[in-house]
């Protein structure tokens, strides 16, 4: 299961209504609870908060990847935020953060959320692409800018 | 042994997928008696790509590495037993490094005849960088390539050889 699979028109967010490391954290976790995919919203949120403490997640050029490996989900399950203005995420450096991918994965299913993060790394080396992104005005047109052939 | 199919090679990654690939392959070496391999390739490619890209750190990769080492083992097991049950010979692979390249390699230095593959993504991009292990082997390898779909089908076939 790649990149393109998990993405989901219900579980992309544009803009992102926070403005701090924790709410953005939360509201794209809540955004995978409302879609119902989540067993356990609470252990989800601590699992990420758990990850992030080890370091951040945000990485260089405005890009977050905020993940874990969770009991709390069957499958694994994607959520992208976008938040134009940045939001503090404490970046690797020191940059505001805009672009934001959340993946939780059940503990069995290493090769394919491997797979999944070694897709987002590839497809955010792409400045043309982020800057898309930063761009669009809604869920469909991220879509669109991923599945632009 | 008679026709064009002496010595097959499966890819294993541990999806559903791949398994009835295994299977199907077992059942076309009962019927052809070509020799069998199960190649499962651990992907520190994709591991070292993530580290570097900062994604993950050290102790992530680490884990992981242990996780998919794990899993090669279990599945390629699996997959063995499925041979077992069958009477049928399977030698299994482990390898690491960048999927594709591997299976490439694998082929080019044991001179298989045909690469089971279980199933190639859908097409919803065209842009390289979603281009899956799967796909890219199924383009980059010199020998014919057997795509397998319709798990139930191939469940069928395995049950009755």
């Amino acid at each position: 299961m790649g990149f393109l699979e998990l993405l989901d028109k219900k579980l992309i967010k544009v803009p992102l209504e926070n403005f701090s490391k924790n709410a953005v954290l939360e509201e794209l976790i809540n955004i995978i609870d409302d879609s119902g995919k989540l067993r356990n919203r609470e252990q989800a949120y601590q699992d990420v908060l758990k990850r992030e403490l080890l370091g951040s997640t945000g990485l260089e050029r405005g890009i977050a990847v905020p993940h874990a490996r969770t009991e709390a989900v069957d499958d694994m399950v994607m959520a992208v935020g976008i938040a134009p203005g940045g939001i503090d995420f404490e970046a690797l450096d020191g940059e505001q953060s805009s672009l934001f991918f959340l993946i939780l994965a059940p503990p069995h299913q290493a090769g394919a959320h491997i797979e999944v993060l070694s897709d987002i790394a590839k497809v955010t080396k792409s400045a043309a692409i982020c800057r898309l992104l930063l761009a669009s005005a809604d869920a469909d047109e991220v879509i669109e800018i991923f599945e632009e052939d | 042994m008679k026709g064009p199919i002496k010595n097959i090679l499966v890819y294993i990654d541990g999806s559903e997928a791949s398994i009835s690939a295994a299977m199907y392959g077992i059942a076309l070496s009962k019927s052809t008696g070509a020799a069998l391999t199960a190649l499962y390739v651990i992907n520190t490619r994709a591991l070292n790509d993530l580290l570097k890209a900062r994604i993950f750190i050290q102790e992530e990769e680490a884990e992981y590495h242990r996780d998919l080492e794990d899993d090669a083992g279990r599945y390629l097991n699996h997959v063995k037993k499925l041979a077992e049950q069958k009477e049928i010979e399977i030698k299994t692979v482990s390898k690491s490094g960048t999927i594709h390249r591997e299976i490439k390699t694998e082929i080019k230095e044991n001179g298989y005849d045909l690469l089971i593959l279980g199933g190639v993504s859908s097409i919803r991009s065209r842009r390289d960088e979603f281009f899956n292990e799967t796909d890219r082997a199924m383009r980059s390898v010199n020998c014919p390539v057997l795509i397998i779909k319709d798990e139930d089908s191939v469940w069928e076939i395995f049950e009755s050889i």
